[in-house]
C-alpha cells in the first residue's frame, strides 16, 4: 500500500474527478465523445509507455515530439507513394528506432547527458523537417482514414492497440528479466553491471524502443485525419513526461510503473473536456495541468520528507 | 572519477610551465568558442555582405546589422545569464520561457488594467518574477524535489496563468513611447536594452566568479555532500539562485515587451531551449560545478551571430530557410561541443 502511494493517489484523484463529473456534468458521459477522447489520447499513451521506461532507466528524452513529427511525415509520404498500411507501420517504427538509436548511442556509449543530447536532436530534427518540407501538409488518399473502416470501428481498433501495447509492456516490465534489468539500471547502474546486466546496452535499447513506439504512435495518429501537418507532435514530449511523472515514475530512476503513467495520462487528458462540461473557460487548461503536476510531485515530496522524519 | 580529478576540474592546479599553461588556456571551452565566433563572423562578413546597385553596402557587414544582433540577443542572453548559476548548482529551470510570458502579461495587466504608472508596474513585474522564482526555489529546497520536475510543472503553470490572465486572447499594446525606448531606442551609441543586459551580465559575473556566494554555488554543484560538510547553507544558496533567475526573467520580459510594443501570453515561448543551449555551449556542465559566465555570453553571441548571419547568406535567403538553418546549426554545434568536451576531459564523463 505504502509502496504504491503515488499510483494509488493518482487513481483515487482520477476517480474523484470522474465522480464529480458524473454529479455536476453528466453530459461528459456520452459514448461517442468519450471514444473520441480515448482515440485522441491513444498515440500519446503509446509514447508515454516508452517514456516511462526511459525515465525508469534514469534517462530522459525530450526529442520525442520531433521524432513523432518526422515519423508522421515520413509515414504519410510512404502512404501517398502507394505503400499499404501494414508495411507503413513497421517502416515508421524503424524510422523512429533509428532516431532513438542515435540518441541512445550518444547517451550510452559516449556518456553524454541525455537531456542535452535530446535537446540538440529535438531542435535538429524539428528544423531539419521544416527545412525539407517547408511546412507543407501531406494529403492522404481515401481509404486510409480509420483503416477504411467506419469511424467508430477505427477508433475502437486504435484504442485496443494502445491498450494492448500498454498491457504487454507493463507485464514485461513486471515479469521478464529484461524488464527488471531496466529497474536495476535505473536504480544503480554500477550495481546492475556487477550483477551481470550490461547497463549501456539497456540504456541504448530504451531509446530505440521509445523511438519505435513514437513511430507506431505516429501511424496511429495518421489514420485519424485526412492529412498530416508537420507541426504535429510539437509539445508532445512535455505532455508525456508530465503524464509519466504525475503517475509516480521517479525522475531519479528506478521506480514507477506503467499503470501509474496510464492514470497520469488519463487525469491530464480529462482536464480539457472536464472544463468544457463544468463551464469553466478553456484557457485555464494549461494552468490546471501545471498545478496537477506540481501537486503530484509535492505529495510525493511531502510523503518522503515525512517518512524520513519518522525514522529519525 | 576520483575526488582529486574532480577538484582539478574546479580550480586548475598551478601551472608548472608556460607551455602547459598555454595548453590549458587553449583547452578551455571559452577559447574554442571565441575561435568559432570570430570564424563564423568572418565567414558571414565575407559571404553575407554585398554592395547594391547604388553602391551602398548592405547585408551582414553593416553597423546597423551588428546593432541588430545585439538587440535581438538581449532577451535570450538574460535568460541564459539567469540559468548559468542554476546549472552551476547542478539544477535546471525549464520555466524561464513561460515565466517571461507571465511577467510580460503581468506588466501589461498592471499598467493597462490596474492603471499603474510604468515604473511602478515594472517594479511589480520584477516582484512577480521573484515570487515565481521563489515558488521554484521553495519546492526544490524545502521538499527536496528534482528541479527538472518542479520546473516542468511551473513551465505549464506559468504559461497557463499567462493564458488565463489574458483569457487566451487579450494583447496589451499602446505602451507609452518612453517605455518603448527601452526596446527600440538607442542610448550612448548602443541599443538601449544592451545596457541593462550588460549590467546584469556584470552582476552575474561578479556573483559567480568574485564572491564567496559564487564559490558556494559551484561547490554545491560539484558535491552537495561536500558542501554540507563544509557548512555551507546549501538550501539557502540554491533558493537564492532560483529567485535571482526569476527577477532576471522579469527584466527580460520588460525588454521583450518594449521591443515588440505588445504583451501577449505566448511571449518567450521556446526561449528556454535557446537559453539552455547557450549555457551548455558556453562550457557549463549540465552536472553542475563547472562553467563560467564568460562562456555563457560567448555561447549567446555564437548563436545570435549564427542566426543573423545565416539570414544574410544569399543561398539561405533563396531557400527561404533562415529559421531552419539556424536551428540545425545550433543543434549540430551543441552536439559537437558535447563531444568536444568529452574528448577534452580525456575520458567519458559520468
Amino acid at each position: 500500500m505504502k509502496r504504491y502511494f503515488q499510483e494509488i493517489s493518482v487513481t483515487v484523484t482520477l476517480g474523484l474527478v470522474l465522480v464529480a463529473l458524473a454529479i455536476f456534468a453528466p453530459g461528459f458521459y456520452q459514448p461517442q465523445p468519450l471514444l473520441s477522447l480515448a482515440t485522441r489520447e491513444a498515440p500519446a499513451l503509446i509514447v508515454a509507455c516508452g517514456m516511462a521506461l526511459v525515465i525508469i532507466g534514469r534517462q530522459i528524452d525530450i526529442s520525442v515530439g520531433s521524432q513523432f513529427s518526422v515519423c508522421s511525415v515520413s509515414a504519410a509520404l510512404l502512404v501517398t507513394h502507394g505503400w499499404p498500411l501494414w508495411a507503413v507501420v513497421p517502416a515508421a517504427a524503424a524510422i523512429g528506432a533509428l532516431q532513438g538509436a542515435f540518441n541512445g548511442a550518444m547517451v550510452a556509449w559516449l556518456r553524454m547527458p541525455s537531456i542535452v543530447v535530446t535537446l540538440a536532436t529535438m531542435v535538429t530534427l524539428r528544423q531539419g523537417l521544416n527545412l525539407v518540407r517547408q511546412g507543407e501538409f501531406v494529403n492522404l488518399p481515401d481509404g486510409v482514414q480509420w483503416f477504411g473502416l467506419s469511424q467508430a470501428a477505427g477508433q475502437g481498433v486504435l484504442v485496443l492497440i494502445a491498450l494492448a501495447v500498454l498491457v504487454l509492456i507493463a507485464l514485461a516490465m513486471r515479469h521478464l528479466a529484461i524488464g527488471r534489468s531496466v529497474y536495476a539500471v535505473g536504480s544503480d547502474a554500477e550495481a546492475a553491471r556487477l550483477a551481470g546486466i550490461p547497463p549501456q546496452r539497456v540504456t541504448f535499447m530504451l531509446f530505440v524502443l521509445l523511438g519505435a513506439l513514437a513511430g507506431l504512435a505516429a501511424t496511429m495518429n495518421l489514420v485519424q485525419s485526412p492529412q498530416v501537418q508537420p507541426a504535429v507532435g510539437t509539445g508532445l514530449e512535455m505532455k508525456v513526461i508530465a503524464a509519466v511523472v504525475v503517475g509516480g515514475v521517479a525522475i531519479s530512476g528506478g521506480r514507477g510503473n506503467l499503470w501509474g503513467a496510464f492514470m497520469g495520462l488519463l487525469l491530464l487528458a480529462c482536464v480539457s473536456p472536464a472544463l468544457i462540461h463544468l463551464h469553466i473557460e478553456a484557457y485555464w487548461e494549461k494552468a490546471i495541468q501545471g498545478a496537477i503536476i506540481l501537486l503530484a510531485v509535492v505529495a510525493e515530496g511531502l510523503r518522503r520528507t515525512r517518512e524520513k522524519g519518522g525514522h529519525g | 572519477m576520483s575526488a582529486e580529478a574532480k577538484l582539478e576540474g574546479a580550480a586548475p592546479a598551478a601551472p608548472r610551465s608556460g607551455r602547459s599553461r598555454a595548453l590549458q588556456l587553449l583547452r578551455r571551452p571559452e577559447t574554442l568558442l571565441l575561435a568559432v565566433l570570430v570564424g563564423e563572423w568572418l565567414l558571414f562578413y565575407h559571404f553575407g555582405t554585398s554592395t547594391n546597385r547604388r553602391g551602398v553596402v548592405v547585408g551582414f557587414g553593416t553597423m546597423a546589422r551588428q546593432a541588430d544582433i545585439l538587440r535581438h540577443s538581449c532577451e535570450i542572453g538574460l535568460l541564459a545569464l539567469a540559468l548559468t548559476p542554476i546549472i552551476l548548482t547542478a539544477g535546471i529551470d525549464l520555466s524561464v520561457g513561460s515565466l517571461l510570458g507571465l511577467c510580460a502579461v503581468a506588466f501589461g495587466k498592471l499598467w493597462h488594467d490596474a492603471g499603474l504608472s510604468v515604473p511602478v508596474a515594472a517594479a511589480l513585474t520584477l516582484v512577480v518574477g521573484g515570487l515565481a522564482g521563489g515558488l521554484n526555489a521553495g519546492l526544490i529546497t524545502r521538499l527536496k524535489l528534482p528541479p527538472l520536475i518542479v520546473t516542468l510543472g511551473t513551465y505549464s503553470l506559468f504559461r497557463g496563468l499567462a493564458e488565463a490572465l489574458t483569457h487566451g486572447a487579450v494583447t496589451y499594446t499602446d505602451f507609452p513611447a518612453n517605455f518603448l525606448e527601452l526596446g527600440q531606442g538607442r542610448w550612448l551609441g548602443l541599443s538601449a536594452q544592451a545596457w541593462p543586459f550588460l549590467a546584469v551580465a556584470a552582476g552575474v559575473w561578479l556573483l559567480v566568479h568574485r564572491t564567496t556566494h559564487g564559490r558556494a554555488i559551484r561547490t554545491i554543484g560539484f558535491s552537495p555532500e561536500g558542501a554540507r560538510y563544509a557548512g555551507l547553507p546549501a538550501d539557502r544558496r540554491v533558493a537564492q539562485v532560483y529567485i535571482l533567475a526569476g527577477v532576471i526573467v522579469g527584466i527580460a520580459a520588460l525588454i521583450y515587451t518594449a521591443r515588440l510594443g505588445q504583451a501577449k501570453a505566448d511571449a518567450g515561448m521556446g526561449y528556454e531551449l535557446f537559453a539552455i543551449t547557450a549555457v551548455v555551449l558556453g562550457g557549463t556542465s549540465i552536472f553542475g560545478g563547472r562553467g563560467s559566465v564568460t562562456g555563457t555570453l560567448l555561447g549567446v553571441a555564437v548563436i545570435a551571430v549564427m542566426k543573423n548571419g545565416l539570414a544574410s547568406l544569399p543561398v539561405v535567403i533563396r531557400m527561404n530557410a533562415t529559421e531552419e538553418m539556424a536551428g540545425l546549426a545550433t543543434g549540430a554545434l551543441l552536439l559537437l561541443a558535447l563531444m568536444g568536451s568529452n574528448i577534452a576531459a580525456g575520458k567519458p564523463r559520468k
